[in-house]
Parts: C-alpha cells; sequence; structure tokens
C-alpha cells in the first residue's frame, strides 16, 4: 500500500520535473515561433496594401486585448485585434482586421488552433474566413446553419459538423470586438482632447 | 546467438508483427495523418521516440513497480514523452506541429505503445526492450509513410511535396480524404497478408 503511493509520487514528481525543464528550455523558441506567425498572419490580413507596418498600440484596461494599428507610408490603414477563444480542441488564436474608420471587418486570420482535421479545422480555410470580410463590427455577429447567411444581417454559415468550433470563433470575436471598439473610441477620444 | 537474438526482437516488428499492418495498433494516427509521405515520418519519428524511452524506464523500474499502479505509473511516464515530443516540434518543427495538430498529444492514447511495454518490456530487461521498441517504432514509421506514399501520389500527384505525376494527372481527392484513408489502408493490408502466407522470400528473410 506504501509502496504503491510512494512509487507513483515519485514517478509524477520526477515527470513533472522533466517537463518543467523541457518547457522552460524550449519557451523561447516556441514563442518565437509564435510571433512569427502571428506576422504573417498580419501581413495576410493586409496583404493589399503596400508595405504595412504594424505596432501594438498602447492601449490600458483591464483584460484589454491586444490591438495592432497597421500603417502604410504613414497613414493609418486599419486595425488587427487579437482574439483568443476556447474551441473543440482548445485556444483558437486568430485576429480581426478592422478598417481604419472602424466600420468594416476587413477579414479574419486564424493563427494557431488544434480543432478537429476535416470538421473544426475548417475555421481555417478561404470559404470560412471570407465571411467576415465586409461584416459590421458593431453589431454582434451571428451563426445560422443551412445557407441561408446574408452578409446584411451579419450573419456567417457555421460550418457543418463543427458547431462548436463556429460558435467559438463567433462569440470570441463579439465578445473582444465589443471590448476593442470601446477602447479604440476612448482613445480617440483622448486623441481629441489633446 | 545473443546478437541474433536481439536482431530478431528488432525485426519481428518490421514484417512479422508489423504494429500496422499485422497487429492492427494505433490506427487512429494511421487513419488521421497519413494525408502525405512527411506526415507519415513525422507521426512515425514522434511515436517511436515515445516508444523507445518509455520502454526504458518501464524495462528498468519494472520490479519496483506494485502491480496495482502499474497502469497509471506507465501512463505518466507515456504522457511525459508525448509531451516532450510536442514541445520539441513546435519548437523547431512548427509547420510539422501544424499539420500534425492534435495528433502529436494523442499520440498518448496509442494503443501499441502501452501494448509493447506490457507485452514485452516489463517482462524483459532492457536492452532487448530497445531492440524490441526501435523495431516497432520503425514497422510503425514504415507503414506511416508507405500509406502517406501511396494516399500522397493519387490524392495530390506529389510525393514530398514534389509533382511526380505531371499535369495531366488529375488528383483523387478521396484519397486524401479519411474515406482514402480506409481504402488505401484496407488494400495494402490485403496485399501485405497475402504476401506474407505465400512465403514470399523477401519477408521472410526479413521476418
Amino acid at each position: 500500500m506504501k509502496r504503491m503511493i510512494l512509487v507513483l509520487t515519485i514517478v509524477a514528481l520526477l515527470s513533472g520535473t522533466a517537463l518543467a525543464i523541457t518547457y522552460s528550455a524550449l519557451l523561447p523558441r516556441i514563442e518565437r515561433n509564435q510571433q512569427i506567425a502571428l506576422e504573417r498572419s498580419l501581413g495576410a490580413l493586409f496583404q493589399s496594401a503596400e508595405s504595412p507596418e504594424f505596432e501594438l498600440a498602447d492601449i490600458e484596461g483591464a483584460d484589454a486585448p491586444q490591438i495592432y494599428t497597421a500603417r502604410s507610408g504613414g497613414s493609418l490603414i486599419g486595425y488587427a485585434v487579437r482574439v483568443v477563444t476556447t474551441g473543440y480542441g482548445g485556444e483558437i488564436r486568430l485576429l480581426v482586421g478592422l478598417g481604419p474608420q472602424l466600420q468594416r471587418i476587413t477579414g479574419m486570420e486564424v493563427v494557431e488552433h488544434v480543432e478537429t482535421p476535416g470538421l473544426g479545422a475548417n475555421i481555417n480555410s478561404a470559404s470560412f474566413k471570407q465571411q467576415f470580410q465586409g461584416l459590421q463590427p458593431g453589431q454582434d455577429i451571428s451563426y445560422v446553419k443551412g445557407g441561408s447567411a446574408s452578409a446584411e444581417e451579419n450573419e456567417i454559415e457555421a460550418i457543418s459538423g463543427a458547431t462548436i468550433s463556429t460558435k467559438a470563433v463567433v462569440s470570441g470575436i463579439n465578445a473582444t470586438l465589443d471590448r476593442a471598439l470601446a477602447l479604440l473610441a476612448d482613445q480617440a477620444g483622448k486623441e481629441t482632447e489633446e | 546467438m545473443k546478437d541474433s537474438t536481439m536482431l530478431s526482437h528488432f525485426s519481428k516488428g518490421l514484417i512479422k508483427n508489423n504494429p500496422v499492418f499485422v497487429q492492427v495498433l494505433g490506427m487512429c494516427p494511421t487513419l488521421a495523418v497519413t494525408t502525405s509521405v512527411v506526415n507519415g515520418l513525422a507521426m512515425g519519428a514522434a511515436t517511436t521516440f515515445v516508444v523507445f524511452f518509455s520502454a526504458a524506464i518501464a524495462s528498468v523500474i519494472n520490479s519496483i513497480v506494485p502491480n496495482q499502479v502499474r497502469i497509471p505509473v506507465y501512463a505518466v511516464i507515456i504522457a511525459t514523452f508525448v509531451t516532450i515530443a510536442d514541445l520539441v516540434l513546435k519548437a523547431f518543427f512548427p509547420p510539422l506541429s501544424a499539420s500534425l495538430g492534435p495528433y502529436v498529444p494523442l499520440i498518448v492514447v496509442n494503443c501499441m505503445i502501452m501494448g509493447r511495454i506490457e507485452a514485452f518490456a516489463t517482462r524483459n530487461p532492457l536492452a532487448p526492450s530497445l531492440a524490441d521498441a526501435l523495431g516497432m517504432g520503425a514497422g510503425f514509421t514504415g507503414a506511416l509513410m508507405l500509406l502517406g506514399g501511396v494516399r500522397e501520389i493519387l490524392g495530390s500527384g506529389e510525393l514530398f511535396g514534389a509533382t511526380i505525376l505531371g499535369e495531366t494527372y488529375t488528383p483523387m481527392l478521396i484519397m486524401i480524404l479519411p474515406p482514402g484513408a480506409f481504402l488505401a489502408l484496407g488494400i495494402m493490408m490485403a496485399i501485405f497478408n497475402q504476401l506474407q502466407e505465400s512465403g514470399a522470400p523477401i519477408l521472410r528473410k526479413a521476418g
């Protein structure tokens, strides 16, 4: 009885130690890879712009989302908002592009996900991502099934067989954009006061 | 004598007891990730890494592990090596890690690994256990690459990402979709068993 507990405890402790060491040793590299993936997605969001430059906007506030400003030749061409949401298989990280006047969503890019291949992984398909182009960031996006989605109603078509992934993406974008728009409006207000 | 038994511990995993074609173990990754040779190779290598080190530790600590906690202890050890493999892939091969997606963490439940530990590593000393794990890993990798190769050639007209069937070939898309995995695996398994039954000399020699 005692030996049983002892052996399992020691094995678990050693495993934990081994994992902690590996994780901390590899973390810098993993973070750099994530940064590269993020930059690639940022570029894809503003691919029509000529040599866009991105900068993390200096926005303060509790649980403020990360917002990147995109500039091309010095003039503001839009924003990219980082959205982190929980899908079926784990965390989904994506970016939502906004026009410079915040009136339209200009695109959506999935940076990282572990959804089921063939089903939830289709959130990263071009046909799904395209649906977000032109939607209004000010009101909630909803998803519908059966091919009846209309962009005027701020609707997208859910991926068949992957409602959980679709829901995660939509609700994550809605919640984060709400917050982001408020923060950006605040900031714009401050700038005009100055 | 000793060398030849060691060799047979290794080589039985390649053909005679091939984990995929004969033991039919680890079907989840076999069917899921074999859309290309490279995916098959990466999944095979990651699995080999896990089975090698898990079998090594299981074989060494077997005598001090009480029978009641045998399964949890080995599950923890396997999960540890799987997580290490996942982190290494993320750090050094991000595109592979992205294309294998959730299937790397799922190596934890690959029954081939627990199977080899239970059936072999816990009953044998270190050296034969390592030979057995390497052989099984190699057999698994080979099967996955073979399956990945067939599906990649037929399904996208490419091999290792390079076009080999030319522009005139229309890829059979179904081969890289899930049904293609079942079709290819079933046909290959039939061929494999037929060859083995008829005692093709090449197989007898290797087995």
